[in-house]
């Protein structure tokens, strides 16, 4: 027993902790926090190890678990690409479980808090998990935390709408999934699939990676898959939200950079046409629809379909500096989407209302409201020296070598970005002061900017020094098996 | 001059059995010669027959033997369906502890008729002739059919008994017609003999086997032999229901399971095409109707359906693995019922009005530990991961798509019927988790009795789906 293997529970543990705490006490606030440092800590400790050892048994451990009819393992481990997911879930959980610390109803905050914990623990478990049934179990459990979180503690009747639409769409997701999964093992006779190149015959491959893709598309969400996506992000609480779109929303991509390209590099080819088109229209329905959105939370929704889309294109350019460059985009978008998310909560709570015609000039009584908001909004529209910039430049410029015609249609979406960016910031924020009845605009109190510190400094961190990231990836497949004509399988 | 010759008996073969049966006359006579016969005590004798007729099965796995001449088979297989059924046995004499507050029938008839009903089941479990399994089907049913109307001061309960034992009658002569058939097509009753007419099908022979899987498919509430099933089981006594639930359909799917196996030999045969075609029906079926359904004894019957159908793909390869499947899914299937069943029965208290989805309202609020426990069993039934429900689907979906043709299409609509019956179950589990104004405790309960049956529920539930391979290789045939 390793660490690496206990770690994904560890959120859990707390949440159960912070279950049995009585209520009232103020370590329904405290424990939460706590599990999610420990886990930040845990993470960086794998981090290191992973980049000072490789491949070790500090970040790999297998343990048999099923043997007939197909074997499975509870095979766990962390590598170039999959820790930076665990960073970047690890990172957001922080600041989500604090923000979290302000939901209203003291006497549900015990179970808010624990469903939050096990949905990090599930994030954790589908980015470290190996083997193939590990992570279609973490994949459809994410489900259930999110569903209650979104049906059981707004109490609106959009809000329940929205949880049936996240459950049925993602719940289809994962059940096509499903399908994909035990079609693929029913052919190999084995779930543990990362690592050990297994060949699949090109016919087989067309119909799992459709299936595979499918469920990937639905979770990011793509269009035409997005429908579910507008309400949750804006009923979903702050804390639910910046977990939502700043991880979970990475999910589906990381589903394909770990097993649909890696497993199926002739399907892959197959479909790129098709996935081409699904990127770029999403990149410009995302950024269109965003430009007519007047609910703040609805348009950043749209963008991140947008920017998601951006990196749909990087994977499907199979470029030797896009493909990379997806995962720098990914824990960029991750940061940005997160920090926006949870400085859109403090607004709301504020004004009262998530209509941006509705206030405005919020500079004027909150001063430092406004210089953190609008270190998240330049991020967002790619300004260079911030986090943003750098994935989407690498992006573009290693997408145009392959795709440059859809490559330059996708352009016009960063132009838009600045339009809808600047335009909520400008609404929001600047002009002259006004707010609905009864809003009680105060500025930023300290917690809340420490909340969304570690965000913003990441943002600029990474923004001046991508190559941390960027230096630091190592993609499980590479672009030449995808671009050759020749129906050579990796390996 | 013939002689009758009286086969020989092997009563180490047929000990659980007539363990049973003893059990079932012991309360008899106790209740006529002891004034003071509790209810709890006579549930009890049944209880301990369960536990003896295990001790007497237990040593007979890993020993397979035939009695009466081979009518009569113990082997792996029924091995595993005859602890299915005694299981289900030990947990409805549990839940009956939890009085029915119409419930005016004597308790040594109801509880000796349950023990009658499982040695029924038993019989079809080690039935390898079409006589024999007819008179295993018999013993369970008309015994089931007087259980499901002794919530006598309920009318709800007499129309499911009158409906059951109509319907059921109805669905017996199709067995029977379709077993006459069989016989004269084969010149035998014997399911080995029946087996070379498969070979070659002539007409009688495919009508009979239709007018079998008929009556089969009726015991077993596949669509679209099902209408009865929602009736029933809502009019039906809560533990009868779980029996029903549980021990019947364990039964029939040996029966279906024998009678597929040892006639179609282990291949792929095109005859069996109806029997994919109700699989799929009962899926769709099942699924949609639980959707508006507000009851929770009525969305459990739809669900049934549904979960027959999906039991059926297991059959889809006609392949060794696929048994086991068969069983792990039963299995699953039998804790994740009665389970949710005892929950039912320990809410309600007795009263059988608490089965609305509406008095769980709110019920992670007022008692978390009863919601948790129900979310366990919803989201097993809904095949979410960490469950039996999910290992058992993933195993079914495996034995379909390998069979290919019809397997694949079932899978899809196995795949369609999950997605539609996430609805159903989340339902349940977002009425217990929403908000409610007086989140007080509400009262529990007087019985503890039904938290043995969730708990034991529970356990099977969670350790199936976690650590499969424990009961997987047990039932590998």
């Amino acid at each position: 027993m390793r660490l690496i293997d206990v770690f994904p529970f560890v959120p859990l543990v707390f949440g159960l902790a912070t279950l049995l705490v009585p209520r009232g006490s103020g370590w329904v606030r405290l424990l939460p926090l706590v599990g999610s440092l420990v886990t930040l800590l845990i993470g960086v400790d794998l981090a290191v190890s992973y980049f000072a050892y490789g491949g070790s048994p500090q970040t790999w451990s297998i343990h048999p678990w099923i043997s007939v009819p197909w074997t499975a393992a509870y095979s766990v481990r962390v590598d170039g690409i999959s820790i930076w997911f665990v960073l970047l879930t690890a990172f957001v959980a922080v600041p989500a479980l604090w923000a979290a610390w302000t939901y209203p109803d003291e006497a549900r905050l015990r179970s808010f808090m624990f469903l939050l914990l096990a949905f990090e623990t599930t994030l954790l478990g589908l980015f470290t998990a190996a083997d193939l049934l590990v992570f279609y179990v973490y994949w459809d459990l994410m489900l259930i935390p999110v569903f209650l979180l979104l049906a059981g503690y707004t109490g609106t009747a959009e809000a329940r709408r929205a949880a049936w639409a996240y459950l049925i769409y993602n719940g289809a997701g994962g059940l096509v999934l499903l399908l994909g999964v035990v079609g693929l093992v029913v052919a190999t006779h084995t779930f543990e699939l990362v690592g050990p190149k297994i060949v699949v015959l090109p016919a087989l491959q067309w119909w799992l990676f459709g299936a595979f893709a499918i469920a990937f598309l639905v979770k990011t969400p793509a269009f035409p898959f997005h429908a579910w996506m507008p309400p949750t992000y804006t009923q979903s609480p702050p804390p639910l939200i910046a977990m939502i779109s700043g991880v979970q929303s990475k999910a589906g991509l990381y589903g394909f950079i770990v097993f649909a390209l890696p497993l199926f590099p002739d399907a892959a080819r197959a479909w790129a046409p098709l996935m081409l088109v699904i990127a770029l229209v999403s990149i410009l329905y995302g950024a269109f629809a965003a430009l007519a959105q007047t609910d703040m939370k609805t348009l950043v929704a749209y963008s991140s379909l947008s920017h998601l889309g951006l990196v749909l294109l990087a994977l499907f350019a199979f470029d030797v500096t896009s493909l990379p460059a997806s995962v720098l985009m990914i824990v960029s978008h991750g940061l940005i989407s997160a920090a926006l998310f949870i400085m859109l909560g403090f607004i709301e709570e504020r004004v009262g209302t998530r209509d941006i015609f509705a206030f405005g000039g919020l500079a004027a009584k909150a001063p430092r409201l406004q210089s953190l908001m609008l270190i998240a909004a330049m991020a967002a529209l790619g300004l260079p020296g911030l986090s943003g910039f750098a994935g989407e430049f690498l992006i573009l410029v290693g997408a145009w070598q392959t795709q440059p015609v859809i490559t330059a249609i996708s352009l016009l979406a960063i132009v838009i970005a600045s339009v809808y960016v600047l335009r909520l910031y400008q609404a929001a924020i600047h002009g002259g002061y006004r707010a609905p009845a009864g809003a009680s605009v105060v500025e930023l109190r300290p917690r809340e900017m420490l909340v969304v510190a570690p965000l913003l400094a990441a943002i600029i961190f990474l923004g001046v020094w991508p190559a941390v990231v960027s230096s630091n990836i190592r993609m499980p497949m590479t672009p030449t098996s995808y671009q050759s004509s020749s129906m050579q399988v990796p390996g | 001059m013939t002689q009758i010759a009286i086969p020989a008996i092997d009563f180490g073969v047929v000990a659980p059995l007539a363990v049973l049966v003893a059990a079932g006359l012991l309360i008899m006579l106790v209740d006529l010669l002891s004034r003071r016969a509790s209810r709890p005590m006579l549930y009890g004798i049944g209880i301990a027959g369960c536990v003896v007729s295990f001790a007497t099965l237990a040593p007979q796995f890993g020993h397979p033997a035939t009695t009466f001449n081979g009518a009569f088979a113990t082997d792996r297989f029924s091995w595993a369906f005859d602890a299915i059924i005694l299981i289900a046995l030990a947990a409805s004499l549990l839940l009956s502890l939890v009085r029915d507050a119409d419930d005016g029938a004597s308790p040594a008839a109801y509880s000796s008729l349950l023990v009658f009903c499982a040695a029924g089941g038993m019989i079809m479990a080690a039935a390898t002739n079409l006589i024999v399994i007819f008179l295993g089907i018999e013993q369970l049913s008309l015994a089931l059919y007087i259980l499901a109307g002794t919530g006598l001061g309920r009318p709800a309960s007499q129309e499911a008994a009158l409906k059951y034992v109509l319907l059921g009658s109805l669905a017996s002569g199709f067995l029977i017609y379709g077993s006459a058939l069989l016989y004269g097509a084969s010149g035998s009753v014997a399911l080995a003999d029946i087996a070379h007419a498969a070979a070659s099908p002539s007409p009688l022979f495919a009508t009979g086997f239709m007018l079998f899987i008929v009556g089969v498919a009726f015991k077993l509430a596949l669509a679209p032999f099902h209408v009865w099933t929602p009736d029933v089981y809502e009019g039906s006594p809560i533990a009868v229901t779980a029996f029903m639930a549980v021990a019947v359909k364990a039964a029939t799917f040996s029966v279906l399971a024998r009678f597929v196996y040892v006639v179609f030999g282990h291949e792929y045969s095109a005859a069996l095409a109806p029997l994919w075609a109700i699989a799929i029906l009962s899926m769709i079926v099942g699924n949609v109707g639980a959707i508006a359904q507000t009851n929770l004894k009525r969305l459990l019957a739809y669900s049934s359906i549904a979960q027959a159908g999906y039991i059926v793909l297991a059959l889809a390869g006609v392949t060794g693995a696929g048994l086991a499947t068969m069983i792990f899914y039963l299995a699953a299937y039998a804790f994740m019922n009665l389970g949710a069943f005892a929950v039912i029965a320990l809410v309600g208290d007795g009263a059988e009005s608490a089965a609305d989805i509406e008095s769980y309202r709110g019920m992670f609020w007022r008692r978390p530990w009863v919601a948790a426990c129900m979310t366990v069993f919803m989201f097993s039934l809904a095949g979410i991961p960490a469950t039996a429900g999910f290992v058992g689907k993933v195993f079914l979906l495996g034995q379909a798509i390998w069979a290919g043709g019809w397997g694949v299409a079932m899978a899809v609509v196995l795949v369609l019927g999950t997605l539609i019956s996430f609805y159903v179950y989340f339902k349940v589990v977002w009425a217990m988790f929403a908000p409610i104004d007086d989140a007080a405790p509400s009262p529990q309960g007087n019985s503890f009795v039904p938290w043995i049956a969730v708990v034991a529920g529970v356990a099977g539930v969670i350790v199936m789906g976690i650590l499969p391979q424990i009961v997987y290789s047990l039932v590998a045939i």
